[in-house]
């Protein structure tokens, strides 16, 4: 309609620069305008006819329009623009291939769609003014002769990366436009702001062709699944999974973990209506030492057509070995006795402790060796920092020397060690901590008054929303069974009061007196590392007063343990971009290198050997990265799928700073069964950044005339005449057309 | 048949009822003291209680001696109150320990028993436990309580005192602690064995009672190994603690005694 109007697309006139081709001034088609209307208001006031004197303006308005609309023609107005030379420049055309185009819409492949889109008139129209060069990309990026061949079998899509592939190759021909067929399923995640800054910098318009519906029909999806890379023997793992529900209604749908083939853990979530995403979360046991390949899976819904993304792998690696924990304690107490009694069986948790019996003797548990400390609280971050978390009882603060507190608040935030304080008649605020130099670091500002805030009084407590969602106090996977038995816990036998929270502070457990809430059980992070606070030396009540095959006081102690010594940062750390590749070669494996001191060791020489399940073992030097100290990535292409081993060790010289293992997994495949939908919003910022326009299949052959004028490639300067606008036309039309009617209305025709 | 009680006899009946008038309350008030009502015992030796509470309360089990309830002529009151004033000034003065001054006593089949989880029991050769109250103290050395018997000797009261014991632990067998495990060493290295005598040793001038020669430290496990009761066998700390203040009693003996009772209550607390 707005060719038809005026004669261009609408691109011309945004492009275009307005000029009169016959070169008289536009301040002379004004002068002449007003005399012109000048001439005509004079010759109506002397011969108005049967015009009565409130008609003329009217009329004469109508009239000078008419006159102005016709000298403006005369004028010859014109676009200058700049366009592509006629077979002069290259236009690519890439269509995606890759499996997502096999989808089966209004009765054929997307892939169908658009071949016959192309093959009915788009190809020819291109080929009238442009070279025309044909692409098919999925995973790589592939020329074609023709479009018979190619075939929707790609196992991902890179559009990214396929569009910054052919304009660098392309930088020696007169590349005049790209135009991208796609359903914009870009599922690399490399496909990042850097990526659409290196296409933007090539001057090229893309212009993307969506295909495909943006809304699926009933469908469910586990889009994404973060777990743990590693975790400790028969430790409990909580998995946070985002899920994508298409379709109306609400539905119910078995979640499952397996390894293998035994079930880990299994719960049903409701997909409640109207929420496209939403996130859950599931409960496990790692059960004993190895690599465990994880699916999680949820069960088909009915009607549902795509069962490729019901499920995700991940690989989770539980290595033998042990985590110590040191606990500082002030004085005998039942809390002491039990909570050992809990972490006794726990052959991947050892704790240390170090127990003051009379003013001046200390009972050791858990000592490795006689040696251990024998010489009372370590003094170097070299003995502490051996140590994976640190806790402290009822011992007041001063006990600590200034270094030695300073110490630990470096174990806290240079070592990332976790730090559990516990209430007690000379813990807490009672014991000076307030007004220590580990302060800042705890997650409430302990009361520094000499009242004592420490009560032998029994209380009740609950659990904080966070607490219920909370590892440490998952007494049971449901939910619902969970609360209760939190509420069937008997009451601990003191507390504390720790003053107000920090900003950052978790509270976990709640004390309750009445309708009020004080914090009972609180953490934060801190630096590397996190602190909490457990302000109440009474839990051991728990133990005494259920039946002694009740478990619920050694799962939680356990958990708050493990939970602590789990956390903690170890000299080598190797991490990789992801945990699973899906139709992704590329691996970036990055591994975070410290001393003895924990300080980032940039002067290591780190080497990582990666073995795939049936290939040989490759050994990859790491390099430093450029951005932090102490950190050594690599880049390698991963090729075969299974599960991969990647063992990294670091030296300084002849000294050893360790070695980390992890496992991730690689599979084809997969990718393109997710976020089948098209994903029109990047199409449209694609095209957006890059100067070309979104289409769709059904207006696409208006894009060769947009193409004409992109300012890429060969371009000449191009004066398109405007005078003869069928607008203009119409104007002068209707506007002597009105005269008439206002005439004939009036009857002096 | 003359009514006149002849002379001789009258006198002899005169004498033991002035006697027995004389000696009564004499007697009426050693067993008060000895064997104090279980619902207001009189307490001589108290230490003013802490008012926000204390850590650790030194608690006496309460049982039935099987000869008409658990009142008058328990066993379980033997030594009592001293015995624990004393043993818990020891420990204030000696250790970090947070203990309370003044003792508590509870009965098998009250479940006040689980606010103490180290619990004392003396003269256990006499005692008597019930299938529902050996349960019960099954359960509570099952989660975690503690439990010391003393003051027993010869084989007749060990006899008794298995009776009992075997009500609470069937299968469970008692042995004989050996000198290197924690209980020893805790926090005092205990690598003598003496007897520790009651204080008939004043005028018996020897250490043991009845056939109780040899004294014997004893215990029962649990399932880790660790220690559940500890079975002071043929000796008496309870005398030892009691007569602390006692010139005439051995002060070597009350001091070992005070040694073992600490170790008992640091292991307690520890393992």
């Amino acid at each position: 309609m707005f060719e038809l109007l005026f004669k261009y697309p609408l691109t011309v006139f945004r492009k275009g620069e307005f000029v009169f081709a016959s070169g008289w001034s536009g301040w002379l088609l004004l002068l002449a305008t007003v005399a012109a209307a000048a001439g005509l208001a004079w010759h109506l006031r002397r011969n108005p006819g049967r015009l009565a004197g409130r008609q003329l303006p009217w009329i004469a308005a109508f009239q000078v329009a008419a006159v102005a609309l016709a000298l403006f023609m005369l004028w010859q107005p014109a676009v200058s623009i700049q366009s592509l030379r006629s077979q002069q420049n290259v236009v690519s055309v890439l269509v995606d291939t890759s499996r997502s185009m096999a989808l089966v819409e209004d009765g054929a492949t997307r892939l169908e769609q658009v071949r016959k889109v192309i093959g009915e008139g788009f190809l020819a129209q291109l080929e009238e003014r442009f070279r025309v060069r044909l692409y098919s990309f999925s995973s790589g990026l592939e020329r074609l002769n023709s479009l018979d061949s190619i075939q929707p079998v790609g196992g991902s899509t890179r559009i990214g990366e396929s569009v910054a592939g052919l304009l660098g190759e392309s930088t020696v021909i007169p590349l005049g436009a790209v135009v991208v067929f796609s359903d914009g399923s870009d599922n690399t995640e490399a496909f990042d702001r850097a990526l659409m800054a290196e296409i933007r910098q090539r001057n090229v318009p893309v212009h993307t062709v969506g295909v495909g519906r943006t809304e699926m029909p009933e469908d469910i999806e586990l889009s994404d699944v973060h777990v743990a890379s590693s975790t400790l023997p028969r430790s409990r793992v909580n998995a946070q999974m985002t899920l994508r529900h298409h379709g109306g209604s609400q539905v119910d749908a078995r979640l499952t973990v397996r390894d293998d083939s035994s079930i880990l853990g299994s719960k049903t979530i409701t997909l409640r209506r109207g929420e496209t995403v939403q996130t859950e979360t599931i409960d496990f046991n790692a059960g004993d030492a190895g690599v465990r390949n994880l699916r999680f899976s949820l069960d088909p819904i009915e009607g549902e057509t795509i069962l490729g993304n019901n499920a995700q792998m991940r690989v989770l690696d539980v290595p033998r070995g042990e985590r110590s924990i040191l606990y500082v304690e002030g004085e005998p107490r039942w809390e002491y006795k039990f909570l050992q009694r809990a972490i006794s069986k726990d052959e991947n948790v050892r704790l240390v402790t170090m127990l003051r019996t009379t003013p001046n003797k200390f009972y050791r548990q858990g000592v490795n060796d006689q040696g251990e400390l024998l010489n009372g609280f370590p003094v170097t971050a070299e003995e502490l920092f051996g140590y994976d978390a640190l806790m402290i009882g009822s011992i007041e603060a001063a006990f600590f020397t200034p270094k030695q507190q300073d110490l630990i608040r470096e174990f806290v935030s240079r070592r990332g060690g976790s730090l559990l304080m516990l209430g007690g008649r000379r813990g807490l605020g009672d014991g000076g901590w307030g007004v220590s130099q580990l302060a800042e670091a705890l997650p409430a500002q302990l009361p520094e008054s000499s009242n004592e805030t420490f009560q032998r009084r029994k209380t009740s407590f609950e659990l904080t929303p966070q607490g219920l969602d909370s590892l440490i106090c998952r007494l049971d996977e449901d939910p619902a069974e969970n609360r209760k038995a939190w509420s069937g816990m008997p009451e601990l036998a003191d507390f504390q009061s720790i003053g107000e929270l920090k900003p950052a502070a978790i509270p976990l457990i709640n004390r309750t007196s009445g309708n009020e809430k004080f914090p009972l059980m609180v953490s934060q992070n801190y630096g590397r590392g996190r602190t909490l606070i457990l302000a109440t030396g009474g839990t051991w009540r728990w133990k005494m007063h259920l039946p002694h095959d009740d478990n619920r006081h050694h799962t939680f102690w356990q958990q708050l343990l493990r939970s602590l010594a789990v956390h903690s940062q170890s000299q080598l750390s190797l991490s990789s971009d992801r945990g699973l590749y899906a139709d992704e070669k590329r691996v970036k494996l990055r591994a975070q290198v410290r001393d003895k001191d924990f300080m980032p060791a940039g002067n290591a020489t780190v080497t990582a050997t990666i073995t795939s399940e049936a290939g040989e073992p490759m050994t990859v030097e790491m390099h430093p990265s450029a951005d932090e100290m102490g950190v050594f990535e690599t880049e390698l292409t991963a090729g075969a799928t299974g599960t991969y081993r990647a063992e990294v060790q670091a030296t300084v010289g002849d000294e050893s700073l360790g070695t980390d293992v992890l496992h991730f997994r690689r599979e084809d495949g997969v990718a393109e069964d997710f976020h089948p939908e098209q994903n029109r919003e990047l199409l449209e910022t694609l095209a957006k950044q890059t100067g070309g326009a979104y289409w769709t299949l059904d207006n696409v052959d208006g894009l060769p005339q947009e193409i004409r004028f992109s300012e890429a490639g060969i371009t000449a300067r191009e004066m398109l005449d405007l005078w003869d606008m069928p607008l203009f036309f119409l104007m002068l039309l209707g506007l002597r057309g009105g005269e008439w009617l206002l005439r004939r209305r009036w009857g002096v025709v | 048949m003359p009514l006149v009680m002849p002379l001789g006899r009258l006198r002899t009946w005169t004498a033991a009822g002035v006697v027995l008038l004389l000696t009564a309350p004499l007697l009426l008030a050693l067993q008060r003291y000895r064997y104090p009502q279980w619902s207001e015992p009189q307490i001589q030796y108290s230490a003013p209680p802490d008012p926000n509470g204390s850590e650790f309360y030194f608690a006496r089990l309460v049982y039935d001696s099987g000869m008409g309830g658990r009142s008058r002529r328990g066993g379980w009151a033997t030594d009592y109150p001293e015995a624990e004033y004393h043993l818990m000034q020891g420990v204030q003065r000696l250790t970090k320990v947070d203990a309370a001054g003044e003792g508590k006593l509870v009965r098998p089949l009250d479940d006040e028993m689980f606010e103490y989880p180290w619990l004392y029991a003396v003269e256990v050769g006499r005692w008597y436990l019930s299938q529902d109250e050996a349960e019960h103290l099954r359960e509570y050395l099952l989660r975690g309580g503690f439990l010391m018997v003393d003051d027993f000797h010869g084989t007749y009261q060990w006899a008794d005192f298995l009776d009992g014991m075997q009500r609470v632990f069937p299968d469970r067998p008692i042995l004989e602690i050996e000198s290197e495990e924690a209980v020893f060493h805790v926090l005092y290295d205990l690598d003598q064995r003496i007897q520790i005598p009651g204080r008939q040793v004043l005028w018996s001038g020897v250490t043991y009672e009845r056939d109780g020669y040899v004294p014997h430290w004893r215990g029962i496990y649990d399932d880790e190994g660790r220690l559940m009761v500890a079975i002071n066998f043929n000796m008496d700390l309870g005398d030892a603690w009691e007569h602390a203040d006692w010139p005439e009693y051995p002060e070597p003996m009350t001091a070992l005694a005070y040694r073992f009772g600490i170790n008992y209550i640091v292991y307690a607390m520890t393992h």
